[in-house]
């Protein structure tokens, strides 16, 4: 299943963010070039969250000791042994991600379908919500088929809304705006409209 | 939830003399509330066994098959001992433990202050079981230190000595910047309050006429600090002892050797539950 768990703006490049998917911790992270990534949020080497972590050209470094990961997640260097050729087998836990419409998406569980394709858009906001998804979406309209993603009019402004559920009843909004000019001001109040009254209608 | 013999049969301590005001305080070991009352200097921990040793108040809850370690250092006069202040920190005591055992992370988490980024390396050092003392001894430890301590001066390659006293009470002995001769004791004593909960007590007996009592507190504080936000945020809180959950290298032979201390012990409070096991 493809599930947007950010908007591409909020994860510039040379950057790390957590993110927690049903209780999965994830780190989203981009190079200072090259494409956006999706990991479990752990080193193997000591289990610590790689999002604490710094980037440096296209690796991503742990934390605690160090510990290099490049693009595809396998160990590049570990700083202790400077001439130890690290085995293939030192890897972190890489999920497959994609961007599309503002948005950055993995594919979590895992299916077989291709990634989503949605028009790019000016991204507004991701929002947290303390309300479970589906009441907050079936307010909104139809999602579509095969990604967690609405396309709404909200006080008069078309959007895309995707969504994840980082835990039980708790729910993050990607939104991204696909009309032309000034909307974001207008799109936030309507958002935090939203965001009232779906946590005053509760689970 | 019951504490296995391992964990119960140990030395704890929980609290430094001075952080107990005269009449009845409570604390918290190994998922238990203790009542301790103090009379002038005379303590009480409910009808437990007491050691009033190192400046720190010790209890157990079982029956230790060994009296309380000795640091002989403790009695030479011209050391400062030294209390950093208790510290809550949301990880298994045993995580503090090989934290505090573990070089290579010098030039990440404490950077240009017990480590730098261009030395990295960790050579090879020695670790073993002293089995007459039931103790872990590692040895010929070397690390390049920019600010080793409180009163250096400029770097220096320190020389560290690491002994594990009992599962959650650790030390090390470092060489000083002033007495090159001598070493300083810098000891954690660990209170482990549930398995994913512990109250770390770092503890000093420093050769140092220098420093003042407010900057060898404030060193170790930062430099705790700075572990604080590693241990917790490891995953998971709890030390996991089922292979091929982490990824040792030849630089973590320490935990190595402890982890399998561990479980030639059977010891299981503040470890993660195995799968592997029948």
């Amino acid at each position: 299943m493809w599930i947007p768990i950010a908007l591409s703006r909020d994860v510039p490049a040379a950057t790390t963010r957590a993110v927690i998917l049903d209780g999965m911790e994830l780190v989203v992270w981009r190079g200072e070039t090259g494409p956006v990534q999706i990991w479990e949020d752990r080193c193997p080497h000591r289990g610590m969250r790689l999002s604490f972590g710094f980037v440096r050209g296209n690796s991503l470094n742990c934390l605690y000791h160090g510990w290099q990961y490049g693009e595809g997640a396998s160990c590049e260097r570990i700083p202790a042994h400077p001439d130890l050729v690290v085995p293939p087998t030192i890897k972190a836990n890489a999920y497959a991600s994609t961007e599309t419409g503002g948005m950055i998406w993995v594919n979590l569980p895992a299916t077989d379908g291709p990634p989503p394709v949605f028009l790019a858009g000016r991204p507004i906001a991701s929002l947290a919500i303390a309300a479970p998804a589906q009441t907050i979406i079936d307010s909104l309209g139809q999602p579509a088929a095969e990604a967690q993603l609405v396309e709404t009019k909200l006080d008069g402004i078309s959007l895309n809304i995707g969504w994840h559920s980082p835990g039980t009843d708790r729910t993050m909004l990607h939104v991204v705006a696909l009309d032309p000019g000034n909307v974001e001001s207008k799109a936030l109040i309507a958002l935090h409209q939203l965001r009232a009254s779906a946590e005053r209608t509760g689970p | 939830m019951t504490v296995e013999a391992a964990a119960l049969d140990q030395w704890y301590t929980i609290g430094a003399i001075n952080d107990f005001a005269p009449g009845v305080s409570t604390r918290r070991l190994l998922g238990h509330d203790l009542t301790i009352t103090r009379t002038r200097d005379s303590f009480a921990v409910d009808n437990l066994p007491v050691r009033t040793d190192y400046g720190h108040l010790w209890t157990t809850l079982g029956a230790p098959q060994r009296p309380l370690f000795d640091i002989p250092e403790s009695r030479e006069p011209d050391r400062r001992a030294v209390y950093c202040g208790a510290v809550r920190v949301r990880a298994s005591g045993l995580r503090l433990i090989e934290n505090f055992l573990d070089l290579a992370h010098f030039p990440y988490v404490h950077t240009d202050i017990l480590g730098i980024e261009d030395k990295p390396e960790v050579a090879r050092y020695e670790v073993e079981q002293r089995r007459d003392v039931d103790e872990l001894w590692a040895t010929k430890c070397e690390f390049f230190q920019p600010r080793a301590a409180a009163s250096a001066e400029g770097g220096q390659m320190s020389k560290y000595t690491y002994r594990v006293t009992t599962p959650f009470n650790v030390m090390l002995y470092k060489t000083p910047p002033s007495a090159p001769d001598r070493w300083d004791v810098i000891a954690l004593f660990v209170q482990p309050v549930e398995p994913n909960l512990s109250i770390a007590h770092p503890y000093m007996l420093v050769i140092d006429d220098v420093s003042t009592e407010a900057e060898l507190i404030g060193f170790q504080q930062m430099i705790f600090l700075q572990d604080k936000i590693v241990l917790e945020n490891q995953r998971p809180l709890l030390l996991p002892l089922q292979p091929g959950r982490e990824t040792p290298t030849r630089a973590d032979l320490s935990s190595v050797v402890y982890r399998r201390w561990l479980k030639e012990k059977a010891l299981t409070y503040g470890t993660e539950a195995r799968t592997d096991l029948a």
